[in-house]
């Protein structure tokens, strides 16, 4: 009787944790037969992409301008900024072999790139004459590159710059100049401040990415930095206990307490893009490339806005470098295929193509990778508002010398060029994200995020 | 399963003395064809089990990409001084106690409801299981933007009709927001555990109560609630288990930071969530597994009585 009863419910027990098991292994066995499949003339490639809205738009196109001519098959896997870091950082640094090519950005180029686990690009660009690498513009490839070799091709390239709605400035007499400082962005922005509209968005999300190079551009211009350098350019002391780091953050968080968005903790670029649309903020700190989406054929605020480079403090410049660029793995096996997947989608045909079928029309390009693109005559026209500023914007982003003292590692604006900085960045901006929601002090935040970024040694 | 297993043949150890040897290779022969599944779970469970072990004890960088070096117990010394890890402790502390105490009084306040007979208690009982079967990610999006959102949750659609000021619940106070979460999971589960022990109760002890004399509340507190201490037990620990690994609703709803980054969120941090380093990682993790599995061998007691318990009725 006991022993029936004792069988039947370790058979149960085994039952669950058969089907826990099964239910394990049957997700990898669906990603292999849709990377498989698909193997008609041209076989299929595994793509993983960042979920901006120029994604989305290439996403949607490929069946029909890329596949239907070349029978490669594209698998898309669209992430937020912080997952599509994870996936791409386990699959190329630590080889993971899943993705034939994957977005990165300056960040991870150049160190993925010596550190031997992306495919130099340089070869395939200059021998294909229809990809006209001569036409990238040059401080976009730079960032891109080590060792003059290219390691991933840009998809759109943007600076970051102040947005504001000239229609709800000029009814409050407020002025931004071309070249505003941050006080008198400040100051504009807690003086339109209303219930119903914010004065200024910017990003609180944690991440490095996300709060980490909104804060690191103001940081910079206020004369701080994460860590000091020793002369060789490796990483001396952690610096986030000094009197600027402080001052750069209380401002921020001030700034966004007194005039900022709605729910900021969890805010960044589509949060931010979203309430800026919906007329719910009157100003806006972020990348160059919302210009496009804002003057869209589709956007409600289209033709209301004024543009400005990014504010300054102590520095000429303050304006961060990005660019959401395709490389491809050391690890794939059909490095011919995505080649000529990324010419296409980084190449100057797609610009022209795209620009009669996206929702957003011309204005909506991913921008900032081309010179021919500003000669498209109606793109010309379409963003005439944004493309100086975007330009002279990427120009003038100071990339080798962000702020008053010498930074380690690779060259970078809104982030530092090291390995570990992703990890301290994304732990930092958790706690300066908790100051943002009213969690925790500006003080502890700081000690804490000190303990982290002095963790770090060369 | 370990610690059954082990009490199953401690109670067998006096009758197999005096087996004799022929009758042994007979329960062998027996137990032959259940061989290789034995191998493939200790090679598909231990296996893994013992390599982190061994990472636990190397410093292992991916990114930057370095050597792995073996560093002895430095990765769990350093565990101790790590502050982020302790307040990652507390978050799991509060993140299994609340919820598991929570769902077990409500749990236990819909059991008694469901105990009683009447019209569409099937439906009933089905909707209040519901929650239960849906996947931790979407009950996670749910609450965090349908509930708590500041602009348009239903929690403070309703705190702004009665005249208050909206809260970001989630950004405000993100422990509370996730153990409410958990509550709204959880519930189902404790009920299920409690409505089991309700309809074992022997309805004769009842009745010669009622005959005694014995008032409602009486009869709840003095022979229903002494009846269900082995249930509750059951679910605290079973519930605690399960709780002590959230990962999803963390990830999901906060994306971590102060109040809501639990140990496994930080085990996920500290590995292929940005840090990358897998030897530290791997420490936090085996200190992790050795809490869970004291914490399953006291259970796992408490569910061999219960069984016990079950056959002298």
């Amino acid at each position: 009787m006991r022993g029936t009863r004792a069988l039947s419910v370790s058979a149960a027990l085994l039952a669950v944790v058969g089907v826990i098991a099964t239910g394990c292994g049957g997700s990898d066995n669906t990603g292999q037969t849709s990377g498989g499949g698909g193997k008609s003339k041209g076989g299929s490639i595994n793509v993983a992409i960042v979920d901006n809205p120029q994604m989305k738009d290439i996403a949607k196109l490929t069946p029909s301008l890329f596949t239907k001519r070349t029978g490669i098959k594209v698998n898309y896997t669209i992430l937020d900024e912080g997952t599509l870091r994870q996936v791409t950082t386990r699959d190329v640094a630590a080889g993971g072999r899943q993705f034939d090519v994957a977005m990165i950005g300056p960040y991870e180029a150049p160190q993925f790139g010596k550190s031997g686990s992306l495919v130099d690009l340089t070869p395939m660009a200059q021998s294909d004459s229809a990809y006209r690498l001569g036409d990238i513009i040059p401080a976009v490839r730079n960032a891109l590159s080590a060792d003059g070799k290219m390691y991933a091709a840009p998809f759109y390239g943007e600076s970051s710059f102040l947005m504001y709605r000239k229609d709800v400035l000029d009814k409050a007499g407020v002025k931004i100049p071309l070249h505003p400082t941050w006080d008198q962005v400040a100051a504009a922005a807690r003086k339109v401040n209303t219930a119903k509209m914010a004065g200024i968005c910017l990003r609180g999300k944690p991440g490095w990415g996300d709060l980490g190079a909104s804060f690191t551009t103001v940081l910079n211009t206020f004369g701080g930095t994460w860590w000091s350098a020793k002369p060789d350019g490796s990483v001396d002391k952690a610096q986030v206990n000094t009197p600027a780091f402080r001052n750069a953050l209380q401002f921020y968080v001030n700034l966004v307490h007194d005039a900022g968005e709605k729910d900021a903790a969890n805010s960044s670029f589509n949060e931010c893009l979203t309430q800026y649309k919906d007329s719910k903020v009157a100003m806006w700190y972020d990348a160059t490339v919302a210009a496009g989406l804002l003057e869209a054929s589709d956007s409600a605020v289209k033709g209301k806005n004024g543009y400005a480079f990014a504010p300054v403090e102590k520095t000429k410049a303050a304006g961060w470098l990005w660019t959401w660029a395709l490389a491809i793995p050391k690890t794939s096996s059909k490095q011919d295929l995505a080649w000529q997947y990324i010419s296409w989608a980084t190449g100057p045909q797609y610009l022209k193509a795209a620009g009669t079928r996206i929702d957003g029309g011309w204005a909506a390009l991913p921008p900032g990778t081309r010179k021919s693109t500003y000669e498209i005559p109606q793109y010309k026209k379409a963003a005439a508002a944004f493309a100086g500023p975007t330009l002279s914007a990427i120009a003038a982003a100071p990339i080798s010398n962000p702020g008053t003292t010498k930074r380690p590692g690779l060259p970078g604006v809104q982030y530092v060029g090291i390995p570990q900085f992703q990890d301290v960045g994304n732990q930092c901006t958790q706690q300066f994200s908790a100051v943002i929601a009213g969690r925790t002090s500006v003080d502890s935040a700081l000690g804490n995020c000190q303990d982290v970024a002095s963790q770090v040694n060369s | 399963m370990d610690a059954a297993a082990g009490t199953a043949e401690a109670s067998e150890q006096k009758p197999r003395k005096l087996i004799s040897p022929p009758r042994l290779s007979e329960s062998w022969r027996r137990r032959l064809p259940l061989l290789p599944a034995l191998l493939i779970m200790i090679v598909l469970t231990q296996v893994p089990f013992v390599m982190s072990i061994y990472y636990s004890l190397t410093d292992w960088h991916v990114v930057p990409p370095g050597p792995r070096k073996f560093v002895g117990l430095d990765n769990y010394s350093h565990l101790f001084s790590d502050h982020f890890f302790g307040s990652a402790v507390w978050v799991s502390v509060q993140l299994a106690v609340i919820p598991v105490l929570g769902s077990l009084v409500l749990g236990t306040a819909f059991a008694l409801l469901l105990d009683r007979k009447f019209i569409g208690r099937g439906l009933v009982r089905t909707l209040l299981i519901t929650p239960f079967l849906l996947m931790p990610v979407v009950v996670g999006l749910i609450w965090k933007n349908q509930m708590f959102n500041d602009l348009y949750g239903v929690i403070n659609w309703v705190v702004g009709k009665l005249g208050g000021t909206p809260v970001d619940f989630v950004a405000r106070h993100p422990t509370m927001a996730i153990a409410v979460t958990l509550i709204w999971q959880w519930t189902p589960f404790m009920m299920l555990i409690m409505l089991a022990g309700l309809q074992s109760q022997p309805p004769d002890v009842l009745e010669a109560a009622k005959v005694d004399g014995a008032t409602p509340w009486g009869i709840f507190r003095q022979l229903t609630l002494a009846h269900l201490r082995p249930y509750m037990e059951l679910g605290i620990l079973l519930g605690t288990i399960y709780l002590i690994q959230v990962y999803d609703l963390v990830a999901v709803m906060t994306g971590g930071g102060p109040g809501s980054t639990n140990v496994p969120y930080f085990v996920f941090q500290k590995s292929i969530g940005g840090g990358w380093e897998f030897g530290q990682a791997s420490a936090y993790s085996i200190v992790v597994v050795v809490f869970s599995i004291i914490i399953a061998t006291v259970s796992l007691r408490v569910l061999s009585r219960l069984l016990r318990g079950e056959e002298t009725v």
